[in-house]
């Protein structure tokens, strides 16, 4: 006769709380468990909801770009750049060329910075706890060059509907220029730290692989489509604000796993710094605002404009009725869209490879909640 | 192929890495900043505390009570209180309330003033230790916050 | 009892003018072929198929929505549903307006399909065509009360699942939250 006593259960259901060091965030995954297999990872969201779409129907076009910065508050120029291309499409004005170069220079920096933060953490969570220091100690040149020229590090607000409100000041330049012949020495070093290393490759090669079908049922942009071998960048496919005139390649991986999501990363980083070093050897001469009204309001319509973000394809689909606060201001997360993919991703491997899973799809809770 | 496999009897990539490491072990690689000692230079655009200037050769204000910068903060924390003076007609500013605790530091207000009266200023020690302290009137608004200092 | 002073009568030009209509999207027709097939394969259930600003839009009938897209997906190449969202117009009569997104890898073109609900009605789903319509259609119900007819799992995604309220709707205020589940769930008198 079965012992009474003895649990025959064979799934075990573990709460990845939302306080977790590894989820980035205020995340919650609900694991399912055959021992130290995954069966299946159901994610729990809504933690860092804020409201940003319901906001974004009560405030004038001018005021809300401030808000958008902290979706994704890593990367937060690629926000401010996202929502004013699509506000000035509603206008059908266009951004002077000047203005335009020097928005591809800051966004590509975020880029950088942004790519910064993933390698950091990611390394932090899988065990390496050196490359964190350095990719920070990187990240403060990048946030100091932001800060000198719009004011603040983070939650920039950088960009104005029309083009610009501050001028370049002295010494930009020199400055980016000393940055970019600065960091490709530094990738050199975490490539050194980290991409031969036989233990960060046993722990990332074939973990969480996705392939092309599935990225592109799944809704996946960006580094993790590229990685699963599909050469698609918005940057090079519709692209926008004088992305045609620079001359950069799209890295691409073979498998579609952990470590080819790094490579790309990686190589991404130095493709910006090249982008970053053609824009700045000519910056054209000119104004820096175009002819905006005072009072923006646009003409009845709607309009979805999408930017490559460092994360992602990130979409802003705007409705206006002809007043001065916008309809509905629907915000498109690459994130939001990436986290679905993780329970497809998680099945089969094991619990230490969540948090590499995690790590790689590279999400920001700010960005996923809204 | 044996080189492949002394590199992987000897360690060779776990000890680029180290070599990495150490090679930042050097003192002018330091990097921390000793606050409070030291504080940190910040930008001379960067976005903090709020001030309302006043005109260095008559001590008034230099605002003028137009309501601008009220109108354009997404956040409507600035209450401008003024009152019309019978002898120039003119308008005089009374109150003005700036509550820093629902401030975002996005400077639309400091874009709007057309006399650079309100400016976002370099000081970033705001902190209070009550709510009503973060709410600044006037007088706060034109002496700005007076952190502690500290000797070592 | 004193007279009532005569009020001469207003003149004419002073009467209130007659109301403006309200402003419509300056739209332009789209030409090509795949309008032109759309049309052909689903006849009068497609209401417009029209350009505004260069960006291509189709209004279909709610449920024709689901076949158009699977046509599209495997008929016209549109194989990434990029996103599902939804408008409230509550004066009118079908106050909801879907919205989605494809984009096609192949052809490097985006298209908007567009639909209008009334309250209650519940529009198939799509997850079976695009898996990613998971969670995003769930964020339309959450924000907004549309139900999906053939989820797999239709449930709140970003607020709390016993939360009461949809605040993307137009009536639903900035500022109010659901003080019943705030008093329960975290045993404080308002969210405020």
């Amino acid at each position: 006769m079965a012992d009474p006593t003895f649990l025959d259960a064979t799934e075990l259901v573990l709460n990845m709380g939302p306080q977790h060091p590894s989820t980035h965030g205020v995340l919650r995954v609900i694991l399912k468990l055959d021992g130290e297999k995954v069966m299946g990872a159901d994610c729990v969201i809504g933690y860092l909801h804020r409201g940003v779409e319901k906001i974004g129907e009560n405030r004038t076009y001018q005021m809300f770009a401030p808000y958008v910065d902290r979706m994704d508050y890593v990367a937060a120029v690629s926000n401010g750049l996202g929502y004013c291309l699509a506000v000035e499409k509603l206008l059908s004005v266009e951004a002077p060329p000047r203005a335009q170069v020097v928005r591809v220079i800051l966004t590509e920096l975020n880029r950088i910075a942004s790519h910064l933060i993933w390698l950091g953490t990611h390394a932090l969570d899988v065990g390496a706890l050196t490359p964190v220091f350095y990719t920070f100690r990187e990240r403060e040149e990048i946030l100091n060059i932001f800060e000198a020229y719009c004011g603040a590090r983070l939650t920039t607000h950088a960009f104005r509907i029309g083009g610009l409100q501050y001028e370049l000041y002295d010494g930009f330049e020199e400055r980016v220029k000393a940055f970019c012949d600065m960091f490709e020495k530094r990738v050199d070093d975490y490539e050194a730290l980290l991409t031969g290393n036989r233990i960060w490759i046993n722990r990332l090669r074939k973990v969480g692989i996705l392939n092309a079908e599935d990225c592109k049922a799944y809704g996946v942009t960006g580094p993790l489509l590229r990685a699963s071998g599909v050469k698609w960048d918005l940057r090079k496919a519709q692209p926008y604000s004088g992305y045609e005139n620079f001359d950069f390649e799209i890295p691409t991986g073979i498998q579609g796993d952990s470590y080819d999501r790094y490579v790309v990363r990686m190589a991404e980083m130095r493709q910006s710094v090249r982008i970053i070093r053609q824009a700045v050897a000519n910056i054209p001469a000119g104004p820096i605002m175009a002819k905006v009204p005072k009072v923006i309001k646009p003409p009845v319509g709607e309009v979805y404009v999408s930017i490559e973000a460092p994360k992602g394809e990130l979409g802003y689909f705007i409705v206006s009725d002809g007043s001065t606060q916008p309809y509905r201001v629907r915000v498109r997360p690459p994130s939001f869209v990436n986290l679905q993919a993780l329970d497809k991703m998680a099945r089969g491997g094991l619990v230490a490879d969540i948090v590499v899973i995690i790590g790689t799809i590279d999400i920001v809770l700010g960005e996923v909640d809204r | 192929m044996v080189k492949r496999i002394l590199r992987s009897v000897f360690l060779v990539d776990l000890f680029e890495g180290l070599w990495v490491t150490f090679r930042s072990q050097h003192p002018k690689n330091i990097y921390t900043e000793q606050y409070p000692a030291q504080r940190p230079q910040v930008a001379e655009r960067y976005r903090g505390a709020p001030r309302l200037n006043i005109n260095p050769d008559n001590g008034e204000t230099l605002c003028i009570g137009c309501n601008l910068c009220a109108l354009a903060c997404p956040e409507n924390l600035i209450v401008v209180g003024t009152e019309r003076d019978e002898k120039t007609k003119r308008k005089v500013l009374t109150t003005f309330t700036y509550d820093t605790s629902r401030c975002m530091f996005c400077g639309l207000c400091e874009d709007a003033c057309p006399v650079d009266a309100l400016e976002l200023t370099q000081d970033f020690e705001l902190a209070s230790y009550t709510r009503e302290g973060a709410i600044w009137d006037r007088q706060m608004l034109e002496e700005g916050p007076r952190p502690t200092s500290y000797k070592f | 009892m004193p007279e009532e002073p005569q009020v001469p009568p207003k003149p004419a030009h002073a009467a209130k003018p007659a109301a403006k209509a309200p402003a419509v999207m300056a739209v332009t027709a789209w030409e090509e072929e795949l309008p032109a097939t759309l049309k052909e394969k689903f006849g009068d259930r497609i209401l417009e198929c029209s350009l505004y600003l260069g960006q291509k839009f189709v209004v279909a009938r709610p449920d024709a929505v689901a076949p158009i897209i699977e046509f599209l997906k495997h008929e016209a190449g549109f194989d990434y549903l990029v996103d599902v969202t939804a408008l409230d117009y509550p004066s009118r009569a079908e106050r909801f307006e879907i919205v989605y997104v494809l984009y096609s890898f192949s052809r490097n073109e985006r298209i908007r399909i567009k639909t209008s609900v009334p309250d209650g009605f519940r529009p198939a789903t799509v997850v079976p065509v695009h898996p990613t319509a998971n969670w995003l259609e769930r964020e339309v119900f959450d924000m907004f009360g549309i139900e999906f007819a053939g989820h797999p799992n239709m449930r709140r995604i970003l607020l709390p699942d016993e939360w009461e309220g949809h605040p993307l709707r137009k009536e639903h205020s900035i500022i109010r939250q659901d003080d019943r589940w705030v008093k329960a769930n975290l045993g404080i008198e308002s969210g405020q």
